[in-house]
């Protein structure tokens, strides 16, 4: 991929430690956002993204509503409300029913991302236990975005990543260990 | 090596706290229900106990007195954490030590551990 304008990564079950091991190794500088969606339950948001801050080197942020989406910032979507991309490249919150049993939905983050950034996004998807995500990659594809799972044989819980390997064409399967090395890769392939 | 027992329901919560004390060179047990605190306590013996508002089956406020209440365990300072400060004044009558209000960070964590261990 050679002009990546948003990563947009999503985790459900054992993405954690797969984050944990990533976000330490992505450079400072990296030329566009990383957006990250992950299920989890209301009660720690402050607690991730202060843990998530003391290991990257660059600038981490819980998602606020109607923030500008900045180059070289990892965002973190709060639990509890869908991440939607404006056509104005900013983040909107809603609390509109759950989908896939989730809320944050990776598969509406992804949506709607794919909708803003076409064939400038890149898609992400961790492990997990649900296939929350799938058809967002899917969606992502058709817009001719850059489809990526982690490795299923990898994955704490493999489902996530897996069902999407069988149902979407992806365009990369990596390891954890190689998946900041090809982010920040991809910011070096992106013309001045 | 300071041992620690959090009492939450929140197992995201606990997995963070986990990681972060851990990191802090800390030994971390975690439990998600207060039944038999004092026994959990006991069966530990850790330096500190976080203790949170919301937890099966007994309250935090109860099973903070339960382990002040017990010669064995009421020695070791309890922290308890809940979102609702009103709650601290109840914390405290229970026999709690200090309060954490959340959401809290990674250094509030480290320096409740700091200053009672």
């Amino acid at each position: 991929m050679k002009n990546c304008d948003a990563i947009i990564i999503g985790g459900s079950a054992g993405s954690l430690d797969v984050l944990l091991e990533v976000l330490p190794l992505i450079d400072n500088g990296i030329r566009f956002p990383i957006i990250i969606i992950l299920h989890r339950m209301p009660g720690s948001d402050h607690l991730l993204s202060d843990l998530f801050a003391s290991k990257a080197r660059l600038t981490v942020k819980e998602i606020e509503e109607k923030e500008i989406i900045r180059n070289n910032i990892i965002y973190l979507a709060p639990s509890d409300y869908h991440l939607l991309i404006e056509k104005n490249h900013t983040f909107s919150l809603d609390h509109f029913e759950k989908v896939n049993y989730s809320r944050p939905s990776i598969d509406v983050a992804f949506q709607s991302a794919a909708e803003v950034y076409k064939n400038k996004l890149a898609g992400l998807l961790l492990s997990g236990a649900n296939a929350d995500g799938v058809a967002g990659l899917q969606f992502i594809k058709k817009m001719g975005g850059y489809v990526m799972i982690q490795d299923p044989k990898s994955a704490t819980v493999s489902y996530m990543p897996a069902k999407a390997q069988m149902e979407v064409e992806v365009d990369m399967v990596l390891e954890p260990a190689n998946i900041a090395a090809f982010i920040n890769q991809l910011s070096k392939n992106k013309p001045s | 090596m300071k041992k620690v027992l959090i009492f939450d329901d929140n197992e995201e919560l606990l997995e963070l706290c986990t990681i972060i004390l851990e990191e802090a060179g800390c030994k971390i047990k975690t439990s998600s229900n207060s039944d038999n605190a004092d026994q959990q306590v006991i069966d530990y013996m850790p330096d500190i106990i976080f203790m949170d508002n919301w937890i099966p089956n007994i309250s935090g406020i109860e099973a903070t007195r339960i382990i002040k209440g017990n010669e064995a365990t009421k020695h070791i300072p309890v922290i308890y954490f809940s979102a609702n400060s009103h709650i601290k004044t109840l914390a405290k009558e229970a026999g709690a030590d200090d309060f954490l209000a959340k959401p809290f960070d990674i250094t509030d964590l480290e320096n409740m551990v700091k200053k009672y261990t």
